[in-house]
């Protein structure tokens, strides 16, 4: 289907091919399960938690 | 749009969401959620395009409005801004693979504009932004540990 007319000849706003995010290759590659990697985010980020000092 | 309200304005975000053939399960759980966030006053949606990239590279975009039963979207279409041009048709598709489909979400973050008015009005200037993935939280963490263990 056709975009509206007002879409056409517009100077756009993403200014640039965008290219597919590295989130999305990471997020498939081979590792710990999804569930056991969203526990170690959430306790990274819990309020009042700090990353150790090595 | 008046200067007042520019001052006001909120920092505008997109994403892109991709669905690989045979990997969409839309069940409204998507809808539901954008519409609550709208309702809540988190967010404003601005504009939503749906994109389509054949096997050949070639991209077709749809109006929500052309979307039959929107359901609950109906509401959010009504009041869409559509701020995106067709050249930004052709830079979004970049990322997409062939023969995948995937939603286009403009929207002004509502919950940080009076933050950034103030920081505005305090003199600040926004020199950088960014979204920190996850997986890098992740790649961080495993870091620390990994360091941990061979210091042990």
């Amino acid at each position: 289907m056709p975009l509206r007319p007002a879409r056409v000849g517009r100077v756009g706003v993403i200014g640039h091919p965008v290219a597919k995010t590295a989130v999305v290759a990471a997020a498939v590659t081979p590792g710990p399960s999804p569930v056991a990697k969203t526990a170690v985010v959430a306790a990274a980020v819990t309020p009042g938690r700090r990353r150790r000092r090595i | 749009m008046t200067q007042t309200s520019l001052d006001q304005l909120g920092p505008v975000d997109y994403v892109v969401v991709e669905f690989p053939v045979g990997q969409s399960n839309f069940t409204g759980e998507m809808a539901d959620e954008l519409v609550a966030l709208t309702a809540a006053g988190t967010i404003r949606v601005i504009d939503i395009l749906i994109l389509t990239k054949d096997a050949d590279g070639s991209v077709e975009a749809t109006e929500l409005s052309d979307v039959e039963n929107l359901g609950p979207l109906q509401q959010l279409e009504a009041e869409l801004a559509e701020l995106l041009a067709e050249e930004d048709v052709v830079n979004l598709a970049a990322a997409m693979e062939p023969g995948s489909t995937a939603g286009v979400l403009i929207w002004e973050n509502l919950w940080a504009a009076p933050f950034a008015a103030a920081a505005r009005r305090s003199g600040g200037q926004l020199i950088a932004d960014g979204r920190i993935p996850i997986q890098a939280i992740i790649a961080a963490i495993e870091a620390d540990d990994d360091e941990l263990i061979e210091g042990a």
